[in-house]
């Protein structure tokens, strides 16, 4: 591992300043210390941003949900309010990694966790880690993208982040110039081929906070995994909606673990608007929610598997 | 007076006649109704606390004066000549002490899996190619990183289907073709085409398992200390003497000067026998340096590069006469053997004795690949095979209109099919019985016949048959200390089944002493007599009796000793629970009387006598298995798992069932979760972690009822003790895989069930 120097900063205040290309903050470090370790990251500079008190909190007021970038997955998952009034994103929470792994994991650092893809991971100096070839797009894919966005084929890996799309959530980021409000709709992006990264935070940027709006009177996470826990999603689908007389508004649906980032299946969330969604138009909106989904050579299971937890989603919202 | 014999032992299927020596008379068995107080009751492993506190030091623990640490440097191409090996870097990082590599390594010749120490000679990717030491492991694997490595690349062949192409390209150049031995291995009994053509039905399955990871808790390693011109290796090993004697003689020095240990050790399920590079790697720097060397793999190098169970392509035909008796078994089968095959598992073994049938043909092959190799693991060939024949099974019972269950219980075999001998017990009857009662098998439905919710249940079974009844040689010695304590020793190892736990039972058994006043040493070449490999299930049905009569020999010295300070006769005294008793009448405690005597230690010695010539010594079981598939996802839960083996005696419940448990956990990881992914182009492995290797998580396991079937086998030994290591992974895997066809009512044929596979499945229906 390359040598580096470890920051401690005790509020949020002090980090910016210390930010630049070569220093990364630190959180929980579930998923930089062991980046660092395979030599994938490295950089000069730590700041340890752990005991940064101001930024681990949980606020519900009448404006909706305030959570520090600090709270931790368990966190979110085990706070009254959110496990009531934003459902998805405590099971989106809930559903993550192990009871371990969620204890250290800050929503932040979640946010920005990088592509868990084997090559990238292993010994290849694949395209996302600024090579020439994905080696994923004609080796093994079984866990990678059935939406094509870039010339990576990785999968966006976190869980919490489709909910917080499904529940239309932005991010406060602040950097030297000040402070910004951005969806984390539009903070998850594919890579570039000048931004090799699965988000468009800028090294001198730091998250502070996360505000969910008012949420919608029920929403969902399902996550298919390959064994009972601690896996990544296979695919995982956040359904949020207002239902009001027995039919279905304000739909959003946010698939999971097919694309670079997660998506918004727009075209389904038209077809059920405003909706009484019996089994049928939920089977008929996964199948939308689908239709531009195209395999790779070894995940075709995952249009199935989709279209089944879309349909299975808005059924289980409409059983409230 | 020591006596000589020859007596038959069989290993994982391996037959072998040993020469043993067995001291004194051989003991008469327990009897199958004789009362014991201690031996059969449950206790809890005398070195549990040790092990869960962290007090217990395992290999990786051990911490020398003036240590240093070995990191293993793994090749990165899958077939390639190493052109250039540049270490100057490496060696120029502060407090690396050497590096060696091919070109400075000591020239010893190894068979197996390696031709040299370290080669330039690369043929799959993981392959150690050199070794840093320095003052820490991070220090160590920081210089790792800096080693250049050139490669002159060669073609390579990663898939084992691929590999039997004539065309293939060759993992070993100088061999004709990829199959181990050039050639498949035939095995044949009766004609099976006339088998065939006296068939009612027929039923043909072709099933694929998937290569599975060892994992063991701890890694392989050791640590070698030299003291003069006496070497100390602590190795994590299934074998402590077998790795003293390669040692000795690969290094070229006397037996007596080489002392192997491995008190505590984190698991082997096969793939740990002596052998391997690292340990000479290690002895000699350790030498040259003049000071100790800790030489253990990580997690990722464990994966690559010491071994696993390979995968298998399987053919299975079986032919039936309409009331159910088998006519005929087809069975053809490959298994992959990675870069380097020593042996090939026995694939065609539950096809050729689960059953009875006088027509059997097998055709086996071990195919060679650019991949990591093979090693055994639990019950190697079993686990696999036993997945083919029982989809076979519940195919034919399904075209015969029967119920699966009794289609096995009209074929249990009366004599075993390959030694041609009667078996010493088989009570599979009991088994069947027990184990349907249990999981409810009427509730098991028509295949097809399911509802179409989101979730489907169904219930499979399948039946199990291994070995592991032990032999000789296997000794033991007892002392009873001057406070009336008592020490077993004996060379042998325990890999974390409980050994130690069991031993010390039958000692204080045999020697009428409670059990807290005895305690075991194992796992110390220089502090206990030879102990066998514990490998084919073997330790306890060695072992147990060798202690019981190291136990009885020290009991008969005790009982001369009070005869004479008592002047009684010697064959009225008995002890129990400590206390010595003539007929009925109390006289002292053991402590009492050792206490008496001063500073004396009393001494008995043991030994395993021949087994049996005229019966087959085997344990067998069945287990059934009840699941649920998520429709929507795809995931298999398996809901309960019903195990009901006979390991004959069983000496300690508590052990017993963690070996079945054991077993199957981890045969559901074969089943659903487990298997190794290689990019085959590349011939890279992608997930040898933690993180896309899936084992089973304890969300997964599901309740599990072992039933004790507890049948002392009074023909296999003193003790009446068979082993339980592999028998309760054997049937799991398959039980589960009939288990999820009878859900689905399509059969998933190849394993791990994923939920990728059974959704594809679902779309095909
Ligand atoms: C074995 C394993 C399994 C996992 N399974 C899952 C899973 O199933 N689902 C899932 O969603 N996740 C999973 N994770 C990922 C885990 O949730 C993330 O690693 C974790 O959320 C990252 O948070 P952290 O605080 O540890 O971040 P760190 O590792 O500390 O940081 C991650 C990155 O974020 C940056 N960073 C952190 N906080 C900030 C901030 N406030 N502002 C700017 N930059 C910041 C760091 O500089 C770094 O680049 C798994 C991880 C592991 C190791
Ligand atoms: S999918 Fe992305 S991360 Fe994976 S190999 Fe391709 S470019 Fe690299």
């Amino acid at each position: 591992m390359q040598p580096f120097i470890h920051i401690d900063v005790a509020n949020s205040e002090e980090v910016i300043p210390l930010l630049d290309a070569r220093s990364r903050p630190l959180a929980g470090g579930t998923d930089m210390l062991p980046l660092m370790k395979e030599g994938i990251v490295a950089p000069e500079r730590l700041i340890n941003i752990k005991r940064a008190g101001d930024l681990r909190y949980i606020r519900a007021d009448e404006d909706g949900l305030h959570i520090g970038a600090l709270t931790t997955l368990d966190e979110l998952d085990r706070h009254p309010d959110v496990r009531r009034d934003y459902t998805t994103l405590a099971q989106a929470a809930a559903e993550a990694a192990s009871p371990q792994l969620r204890n250290m994991a800050t929503l932040g650092g979640n946010l920005l966790q990088q592509a868990r893809c084997w090559y990238y991971r292993g010994d290849f100096h694949c395209w996302l880690k600024g090579g020439e070839l994905c080696h994923a797009r004609d080796g093994r894919n079984e866990y990678h993208a059935i939406f094509d966005q870039s010339p990576c084929v990785a999968v966006y890996p976190s869980d919490p982040p489709a909910a917080l799309m499904a529940l239309e959530a932005n991010l406060r980021i602040v950097g030297p110039q000040g402070a910004r409000l951005v969806p984390v709709a539009e903070f998850l992006q594919p890579p570039s081929a000048e931004r090799r990264t699965l988000h468009t935070l800028a090294p001198n940027e730091l998250i502070v906070e996360v505000h969910v709006p008012k949420g919608p009177s029920g929403s969902v996470y399902l996550k298919a995994m390959d064994r009972a826990t601690w896996a990544y999603a296979l695919a995982s689908v956040a359904v949020a909606a207002n239902i009001r007389d027995g039919r279905a508004h304000n739909v959003r649906i946010v698939l999971g673990a097919v694309s670079n980032r997660p998506i918004r299946a727009l075209a389904a969330e038209e077809l059920v608007e405003g909706q009484l969604i019996t089994p049928e138009l939920a089977r008929r909106a996964g199948e939308t929610a689908l239709a531009a989904a195209r395999a790779l050579e070894h995940n075709h299971y995952k249009l199935p598997l989709t279209r089944n937890l879309v349909a299975q989603a808005l059924r289980d919202i409409m059983a409230g | 007076m020591p006596k000589v014999v020859k007596t038959t032992i069989n290993v994982e299927g391996r037959v072998s006649e040993q020469f043993a020596i067995v001291e004194g008379a051989e003991l008469p068995p327990w009897g199958e109704h004789e009362e014991l107080g201690i031996v059969g009751y449950p206790a809890p492993r005398i070195d549990g606390a040790a092990r869960v506190s962290g007090e217990a030091r395992y290999t990786y623990d051990v911490q020398l004066p003036g240590m240093v640490y070995g990191r293993l440097v793994r090749a990165k191409q899958a077939s390639a000549k190493i052109t250039r090996i540049d270490v100057r870097k490496a060696k120029a990082v502060r407090g690396v002490v050497d590096v060696m590599t091919y070109e400075n390594v000591p020239d010893i010749e190894m068979s197996g899996r390696q031709t040299r120490l370290l080669s330039d000679d690369v043929r799959f990717a993981g392959q150690t190619i050199a070794v840093v030491v320095a003052v820490d492991p991070y220090v160590a694997a920081d210089a790792a990183a800096l080693i250049e490595v050139e490669y002159a690349e060669r073609p390579l062949v990663a898939d084992p289907e691929a590999a039997l192409a004539a065309d293939a390209v060759k993992v070993q150049p100088d061999k004709p073709n990829n199959l181990l031995n050039g050639k498949p291995r035939i095995k044949e009994r009766g004609d099976v085409a006339a088998g065939f053509a006296a068939a009612d039905e027929i039923a043909a399955v072709t099933v694929r398992t998937p290569t599975a990871l060892h994992n063991a808790f701890e890694t392989h390693g050791c640590v070698a200390h030299w003291e003069g011109d006496q070497l100390t290796i602590y190795e994590s090993t299934q074998h402590t003497f077998g790795v003293r004697e390669f040692a000795a003689k690969k290094l070229e020095l006397p037996m007596s000067k080489v002392r192997a240990v491995s008190t505590f050790m984190g698991g082997g399920f096969g793939a740990k026998f002596p052998g391997s590079a690292y340990t000479l790697i290690a002895a000699t720097t350790a030498k040259r340096l003049r000071r100790p060397v800790h030489l253990m793999y990580d997690r990722e190098g464990e994966n690559l590069e010491t071994g696993n169970r390979g995968q298998t392509l399987q053919q299975v035909k079986i032919g039936a006469r309409r009331d159910g008796t088998l006519t005929a078994i087809e069975y053809s089968g490959i298994s992959e053997g990675g870069a380097a095959m020593g042996w090939l598992p026995m694939l065609e073994g539950p096809a050729s004795m689960m059953y009875r049938c006088p027509n059997f043909r097998s055709e086996t092959s071990g195919v060679l690949t650019n991949l990591g190799p093979m090693a055994a693991f639990r019950a190697p060939g079993f686990v696999e095979g036993m997945v083919g024949l029982e989809a076979a099974m519940d195919e034919l019972a399904h075209k015969l209109g029967m119920d699966p269950l009794e289609l096995r219980r009209k074929n249990i075999p009366d004599t075993d099919q390959l030694e041609e001998k009667p078996f010493s017990s088989l009570p599979l009857d009991e088994c069947y019985t027990r184990g349907a009662a249990a999981i409810g098998w009427e509730r098991r439905s028509q295949p097809g016949s399911q509802s179409d919710g989101r979730y489907r249940r169904g219930i499979g079974m399948a039946s199990q048959i291994w070995w592991g009844g032990g032999g000789p040689p296997a000794y033991a010695e007892m002392l009873l200390n001057s406070d009336g304590t008592a020490t077993v020793m004996t060379g042998t190892q325990d890999l974390g089944t409980g050994t130690r736990t069991i031993l010390a039972q039958v000692a204080a058994e045999e020697l009428g002493l409670p059990l807290e006043q005895v305690n075991v040493t194992v796992g110390d070449t220089l502090q206990g007599p030879f102990g066998p490999a514990s490998g084919g299930s073997v330790t306890t049905g060695s072992m147990t009796p060798a202690v019981r009569s190291a136990a009885n020999d020290l009991r008969n010295n005790l009982c001369d000793i009070v005869a004479q300070m008592r002047d009684i006769p010697q064959n009225e005294i008995e002890i129990r629970g400590g206390m010595i008793y003539r007929r009925d009448q109390e006289l002292a405690s053991v402590r009492e009387i050792m206490r008496k005597l001063g500073d004396v230690m009393l001494q008995g010695t043991g030994s395993r006598g021949p087994n049996p010539d005229d019966v087959s010594v085997v344990t067998s079981g069945a287990q059934f298995a009840e699941v649920e598939v998520d429709t929507v996802t795809g995931l298999v839960r398996v809901l309960k798992i019903v195990a009901a083996h006979d390991s004959g005696r069983i000496m300690n419940p508590q052990t017993f069932n963690s070996q079945i448990y054991g077993g199957i956990i981890q045969g559901m990881g074969l089943a659903l979760t487990e298997q190794r992914i290689v990019d085959t182009e590349r011939g890279a492995v992608l997930n040898p972690n933690l993180e896309f290797y899936k084992l089973p998580t304890i969300a997964d396991v599901p309740q599990i009822e072992n039933i004790l079937i507890d049948i002392p086998d009074t023909k296999a030994n003193s003790t009446g003790a068979k082993g339980a290591g592999e028998p309760g992974i054997i049937p799991t895997a398959a039980a589960i895989a009939n288990a999820v066809a009878d859900a689905l009512g399509v059969r998933v044929g190849t394993l791990p069930i994923t939920p990728p596979r059974v959704l594809e499945a679902l779309d095909a229906q």
